[in-house]
């Protein structure tokens, strides 16, 4: 009971100082927008029909973007020093690295279904196919990202390259994810039944549940001094 | 173990891996049959495939060591970690130097997504993100722990990455048809590249051993330095 | 008596560099410790280790028997640090600050015992100001709030005088005077020769890793030992 209510002390306050400070969500939104607005730039629309590149492009706006929200999650702790007060609390580690990942969670996902969005206004892809199916498959990717990124954005601030090492860190990493979840979307996008893609919702659900887990054992041997 | 054991023992594996890359060199240019839609250069599979699987016994030993690391704090646990993901990095090297020349002359393109040569490549990264932790740190202890957690995280994840490749590629069959090995393989080819494996394998620990025991005198030598400043 | 905070050979490195060479500590319940050091004398890390946020490269602390690491024990409930960095949120008012570390300690009554405690350091009618309003005295002040917050058995603080302006420095005074109650042990690491011997029942000299000079507070005449200090530093042998 009382790691629940540390957890969600964690989640609430991340949350919070987010709605006040607007810096993560607001270079997130901009992000997803603005890169909509350079693929259009970059894709010869006469050549190729924009509903065909449609699901890689979203999941590759969601990674790149969503790097530079995660990779900021640690700097809001180290301006004051607060994570020391965090790790000197009772709160178990692994409940700090599950907070942070909710809190990032909800953060990613967001910005995805506005990548959705986006791409459904600027190339007139159409979204409306299996929209919660492929609603599902954003979420369970996002979680994965998520929980990969926290976990590594927390070795990479502790760096002297900081959020510039976590791209190489963790691409490697995301290509189960990536594979998995641009071939469902894809396809879900295109009309196909959700049955021909649950063997990949299996796996993006296998990928995120490892990622959970493999970080909350770790984070605590990354963020020890 | 003392550094002087580990080093009879690494001159002793490795001059048996050398001799044993002679034997396969003999073996895959003069003994095995020619297989027949490749030609010759078909042969470079019996350094290729071998070279790729010690690319991942590596990062598995890399993986364990660094997790007995994390819980037993031994610095020679480190070392080894290290020594393997060194040993690691250079044997995926030889996969993508020998996977691209195989492919430009058996099917005229340098590089194609292949499975293993793809994982391969991420592999290389993920080596490649563990030197650059280690060295990224001012605090080595630091470095030694965020490198241990690459190292892991990075096994953990080749099983998904692996069958991500394989239903990716499934789904885009490439325009030439052969696969690298063809369909199954006959039994000289069968023989040939077991000895591939076990000399590959066998020179992979000479020189993680060699390694090993030079990371243990520099270890000692800084001690002794730090002891007499002191 | 029985010793609250222990520590045994306690030593701290950064790869070649050692910070933290041997310390030996016995602290009883009461007991106020100041440690005295030139920077870079290594007195950030013991106490990083004191506290259970630093791993000890050697030897070993316990709290009431209990050791100290780096996992999740009850002992963490029973440690207070005050660092100089303040471990605040900025864009959190002050009562969502200390409603934050309290749910983190599993604090009961935190409804009543914030407004108190703000009230206690003086910033009663800030409380509902983000930290980054206020002024550097008020975050300190509100810092010692949050580091008393759980009522800690050992209270740890780093350079609490650094930069204070004098309300904050008399309202930091009057709260650490009130910890000398006998059941609370200070350790107190400052450069404020004063302040430092005034509050103390025991007092050391931290020079290169270790304790350079070690003795009981009472029995120290200031100017007496502002010299000896001097010389301590200069030649810690």
């Amino acid at each position: 009971m009382e790691y629940f209510v540390q957890l969600s002390a964690i989640v609430w306050k991340d949350l919070l100082l987010e709605v006040r400070s607007r810096e993560r969500i607001a270079a997130m939104g901009a992000f997803a927008v603005l890169a909509g607005v350079l693929f259009n730039f970059s894709i010869d629309t006469t050549a190729v029909r924009p509903q065909d590149v449609a699901a890689g492009l979203i999941w590759m706006t969601l990674v790149f973007g969503g790097l530079l929200g995660v990779g900021r999650t640690f700097h809001i702790e180290s301006q004051d020093g607060a994570m020391q007060g965090i790790l000197m609390s009772p709160a178990p580690k692994d409940a700090v690295f599950l907070a942070k990942v909710i809190a990032n969670f909800v953060l990613l996902y967001a910005i995805s279904l506005l990548v959705l969005g986006v791409f459904a206004l600027f190339f007139g892809v159409d979204v409306r196919n299996n929209l919660g199916w492929v609603s599902l498959i954003l979420g369970l990717g996002s979680l994965g990202f998520v929980a990969v990124a926290t976990l590594f954005a927390a070795i990479s601030t502790g760096t002297s390259m900081a959020e510039t090492l976590l791209p190489i860190l963790v691409f490697p990493l995301l290509v189960p994810m990536v594979v998995f979840g641009a071939g469902a979307t894809g396809r879900l996008m295109a009309g196909r039944p959700f049955s021909e893609v649950e063997g990949n919702v299996r796996m993006l659900g296998a990928f995120a549940f490892a990622a959970v887990a493999a970080g909350a054992v770790l984070f605590r041997y990354v963020v020890e001094e | 173990m003392t550094t002087v054991g580990v080093r009879r023992g690494a001159t002793g594996l490795t001059l048996l891996g050398l001799a044993g890359l002679v034997g396969l060199y003999w073996l895959s240019f003069f003994w095995v049959s020619t297989e027949a839609t490749q030609g010759v250069v078909q042969r470079i599979f019996y350094v290729h495939v071998p070279a790729a699987w010690t690319a991942f016994l590596a990062i598995g030993i890399s993986a364990l060591c660094s997790a007995v690391y994390l819980w037993l704090r031994d610095d020679r646990l480190d070392r080894a970690a290290m020594c393997a993901a060194e040993g690691g990095i250079v044997f995926a090297t030889i996969v993508l130097t020998t996977g691209p020349l195989w492919g430009r002359i058996a099917w005229g393109t340098y590089w194609t997504w292949e499975p293993r040569l793809t994982l391969t490549l991420l592999l290389w990264f993920i080596f490649a993100g563990y030197f650059m932790v280690r060295s990224a740190t001012d605090d080595p202890d630091k470095g030694k722990r965020y490198a241990a957690v690459v190292a892991i995280v990075g096994a953990l994840d080749i099983p998904f990455i692996h069958l991500s490749v394989i239903w990716f590629r499934s789904l885009h069959p490439q325009p030439v048809v052969a696969k690298p090995e063809g369909p199954t393989l006959p039994g000289d080819m069968l023989t040939t590249l077991m000895f591939g494996l076990g000399t590959f394998t066998i020179l992979f620990f000479g020189f993680f051993l060699f390694r090993y025991a030079l990371e243990g005198l520099r270890a000692e030598a800084d001690l002794r330095a730090r002891r007499s400043a002191a | 008596m029985e010793a609250v905070l222990e520590a045994r050979g306690l030593g701290r490195d950064y790869g070649p560099v050692v910070a933290v060479r041997s310390v030996d500590l016995t602290l009883g319940e009461g007991e106020f410790l100041t440690v005295f050091g030139p920077n870079g004398a290594g007195k950030t890390s013991l106490l990083g280790m004191l506290g259970g946020a630093m791993r000890p490269t050697r030897g070993s602390v316990s709290i009431r028997g209990e050791t100290v690491s780096l996992s999740d024990g009850a002992w963490r409930r029973r440690v207070g640090m005050l660092s100089h960095r303040g471990f605040l949120y900025a864009r959190l008012t002050a009562v969502e600050n200390l409603r934050f570390y309290g749910r983190l300690f599993g604090l009961e009554d935190l409804e009543r015992r914030i407004p108190e405690r703000l009230a206690r350091v003086g910033l009663a009618d800030r409380s509902h100001f983000q930290v980054r309003q206020l002024s550097n005295g008020m975050r300190q002040r509100l810092a010692l709030a949050r580091a008393l917050l759980h009522d800690p058995d050992v209270v740890l603080l780093d350079e609490p005088y650094t930069g204070l302006d004098p309300r904050a420095a008399s309202v930091l005074r009057g709260v650490l005077t009130e910890l000398r109650d006998g059941r609370r042990t200070v350790v107190m690491v400052t450069h404020n020769l004063k302040e430092g011997l005034e509050l103390a029942t025991r007092v050391a000299i931290q020079v290169s890793g270790r304790f350079a000079w070690e003795g009981v507070a009472d029995a120290v005449d200031r100017e007496d030992f502002e010299r000896h200090y001097h010389q301590v530093v200069e030649d810690p042998s």
